[in-house]
């Protein structure tokens, strides 16, 4: 078995360069805000380093823009970075805080070689722009130890492997604190000489779980690794140092986190129409935006310009910290349908699903109606309108023995202001309604009125007389 | 007559009223041979706004447009009703044999919703007939309506006062309608493109209530003691 390990030396600096704009000096400080705990190049040039105090750092660069580090948000970083990797290896390992271990032996094979699989990865993350140190291993540790040191090699050979982590110092060895002292008190400085030690002297002088842990970077003791399943949604967040308070600010990140969608299912080949926006503000509750599409869709600029058709609608209620971008329900895709030989058709299902989802995004989802008719005798009662749905159901309705109706119904029946000019048929008594208490009992005739209108007026059982409608 | 002129006639640079040049543009045939023949043959326009002008609805107007509603449905194209004053009621237009999964009814709350979603249908390949009633609409909002209609090729028909009759419009096709005694709708063709305007017809549209003409009023005589309000 072959290991890579992938060691991101600033993740959460590259992560936030990513999703905003070009800011000048940038730090991630540790939770109690005390200590700079990443610094990016820009500020490592004016001065910053590690370990520094956070005061020393802002007398040194007043307009440092300075990030708290967060456990939860580092954690959910290094899972995005999981699911790229997925789709070029298969078992892959999370090793918090910053690292990510995959098994490549068996995947030389399939990229051609140790050198392919590493030229590979080495250009996705440029592509990401992600800064990581990369180191294989016959052992899971071993990869581990060569990567964080910046001594890997793209080898398969374990006795170089071997050798190279014989030169290293104990410090980097990354043993705990007491053992470390112990071992340099025994006058040893280099991996090499601890290896050398004879196993059961080991366990005696010092512990068996440092016996262990030499074992299990020598390969001797098995190190068993759970792999790492992608979840079976896609969540996204880009977080931003100063806040966005335009919605046009927020379209660059949401670009990228869209094409990123747009890559996720076409290698899960599946489709979505459902896109969850979370806005998260520093005081009030998070804004969410459901965006709907009315059919199927994977391509990154639809979603974009239902988005921010969105966004026009809808001004920010606050300034925004961080967005992010769920999606949950994904369907199957359906083998697109062909334009014929000449081009010439265009594809008349997909224009409807982009004019559905451009209206619904900005006049909102009820705006649109289908009309359909129901089983009823009560005229207000035989019609309904419905949202939007594009099935071809076929209405098969005997239009013949429909009874004459009105192309225009009011919206309920107004008063009859006028004796009406000329009579035509009459009276079509309808009456229903009694087994739910919205009782209709009227007698129904075709009036002309004085202007010319041809109305179907109704008598109700009261008394009074109604127009219920226009022959259009 | 001028030189200028006169060699502008030897060129024959001068259009001429009494040379009626048959327009090319496309049309859909209203389904009245009648109103066909007085908008020489061809019909609504399509890729060009149509307005008509009328007081009140429930003079047939809609009828005018059935047919055309009728073919398009059926062929699989979308019919938009755009802030329709009353409702479309449903089982009239399945007894007229539209296809109701192509009726699509839209209510905006503002012009400039309402602008930007005639232009959207116009723009559409699936949109087949949009019909809409404005408010109040400027010269140069009918203007850009009439250029989205021109990005698409579909028929466009405004509902609209009749007062506006006296204004002018971009539109391609302008009909006044009126109703008359015989529950027919008078026409008048105030505008349209190629020819000159001013063709009136008559087109019966009596059977939108199930009337006929040489049939007498079948109404049940009763006491109408309370009719009059």
């Amino acid at each position: 078995m072959l290991w890579l390990y992938l060691h991101f030396p600033h993740l959460v600096l590259d992560h936030i360069r990513r999703s905003g704009e070009h800011v000048s000096a940038l730090v991630i400080v540790e939770g109690s805000g005390q200590k700079v705990v990443q610094a990016c190049p820009t500020a490592k040039d004016l001065g910053v380093r590690d370990d520094m105090r956070l005061k020393t750092a802002i007398s040194l660069v007043p307009e440092l823009s300075i990030i708290r580090a967060d456990q939860q948000q580092e954690a959910r970083i290094l899972e995005d970075q999981a699911r790229w990797l997925y789709r070029y290896a298969a078992h892959i390992v999370l090793v918090p805080p910053n690292g990510l271990l995959a098994e490549i032996g068996s995947l030389q094979r399939l990229y051609g070689g140790l050198s392919a699989v590493w030229r590979t990865l080495e250009e996705v993350l440029h592509e990401r722009q992600l800064t990581a140190w990369m180191g294989t291993g016959h052992t899971p540790l071993a990869a581990r130890l060569t990567a964080r040191n910046g001594v890997g090699e793209r080898t398969s050979d374990t006795a170089r492997i071997l050798q190279t982590l014989s030169k290293m110092p104990l410090l980097a060895a990354e043993f705990d604190g007491r053992t470390c002292i112990r071992l340099q008190r025994l006058g040893l400085n280099t991996l090499g000489e601890v290896f050398s030690l004879p196993p059961k002297e080991m366990a005696r002088r010092l512990s068996p779980e440092t016996l262990a842990y030499i074992q299990k970077i020598r390969g001797s003791r098995p190190d068993p690794q759970a792999p790492w399943q992608p979840p079976h949604h896609f969540r996204q967040q880009a977080d931003f140092v100063q806040d966005i308070e335009q919605s046009q600010g927020l379209l660059f990140p949401l670009r990228r986190m869209l094409s990123e969608l747009e890559s996720d299912l076409c290698w899960r080949q599946q489709d979505t129409d459902c896109l969850l926006l979370e806005l998260q503000h520093r005081h009030t509750e998070p804004t969410r935006l459901r965006i709907r599409t009315s059919g199927p869709e994977h391509r990154a600029e639809p979603f974009l310009s239902l988005v921010s058709l969105r966004l026009e609608q809808q001004p920010l209620k606050a300034p925004v910290m961080s967005l992010r971008l769920i999606v949950k329900r994904f369907l199957g895709r359906e083998a697109p349908f062909k334009q014929d030989l000449l081009g010439e058709n265009q594809d008349l299902n997909e224009a409807w699903h982009t004019l559905a989802s451009r209206l619904q995004a900005r006049l909102g989802d009820n705006a649109m109606k289908q009309l359909s008719p129901r089983a009823d005798h009560r005229p207000e009662w035989a019609w309904s309108a419905s949202q939007v749905r594009r099935t071809n159901r076929v209405t098969t309705t005997a239009t013949n023995q429909l009874p004459c109706r009105p192309l225009w119904l009011l919206q309920g029946p107004q008063p009859l202001t006028e004796t009406p000019k000329v009579w035509f048929t009459g009276p079509e008594r309808i009456s229903g309604g009694w087994w739910d208490g919205q009782r209709v009992h009227r007698d129904y005739y075709v009036a002309q009125l004085d202007n010319g209108q041809l109305a179907w007026v109704f008598r109700d059982i009261r008394e009074g007389w109604f127009i219920h409608g226009w022959f259009g | 007559m001028s030189e200028l002129l006169n060699t502008l006639m030897q060129d024959a640079r001068v259009w001429q009223g009494h040379k009626h040049n048959k327009t090319t543009q496309p049309a859909e045939p209203t389904g009245f041979q009648a109103l066909d023949n007085q908008l020489g043959g061809l019909g609504w326009p399509r890729g060009a706004l149509s307005e008509c002008l009328l007081d009140t609805p429930g003079i047939g107007e809609l009828t005018l447009l059935m047919p055309l509603m009728q073919r398009l449905s059926q062929a699989g194209k979308t019919v938009f009703w755009l802030n329709p004053p009353h409702t479309p009621y449903a089982p009239a237009l399945i007894r007229e044999g539209i296809d109701l999964n192509q009726i699509i009814m839209i209510h905006t709350e503002d012009k400039g919703d309402f602008l930007w979603t005639l232009e959207n249908c116009l723009r559409s390949p699936v949109t087949g007939l949009v019909m809409a009633w404005p408010k109040k609409l400027e010269a140069r909002e009918i203007r850009r309506l009439q250029l989205a209609a021109e990005a698409g090729s579909n028929v466009c028909v405004l509902f609209r006062e009749r007062h506006y009759a006296e204004q002018n419009s971009p539109a391609a096709l302008r009909l006044e309608l009126e109703p008359d005694d015989q529950q027919s709708l008078k026409v008048n063709v105030l505008k349209r493109r190629g020819s000159w305007p001013g063709q009136r017809c008559s087109l019966a549209m009596a059977h939108r209530a199930s009337l006929l003409h040489h049939e007498a009023p079948r109404i049940v005589q009763g006491p109408w003691p309370t009719m009059a309000r």
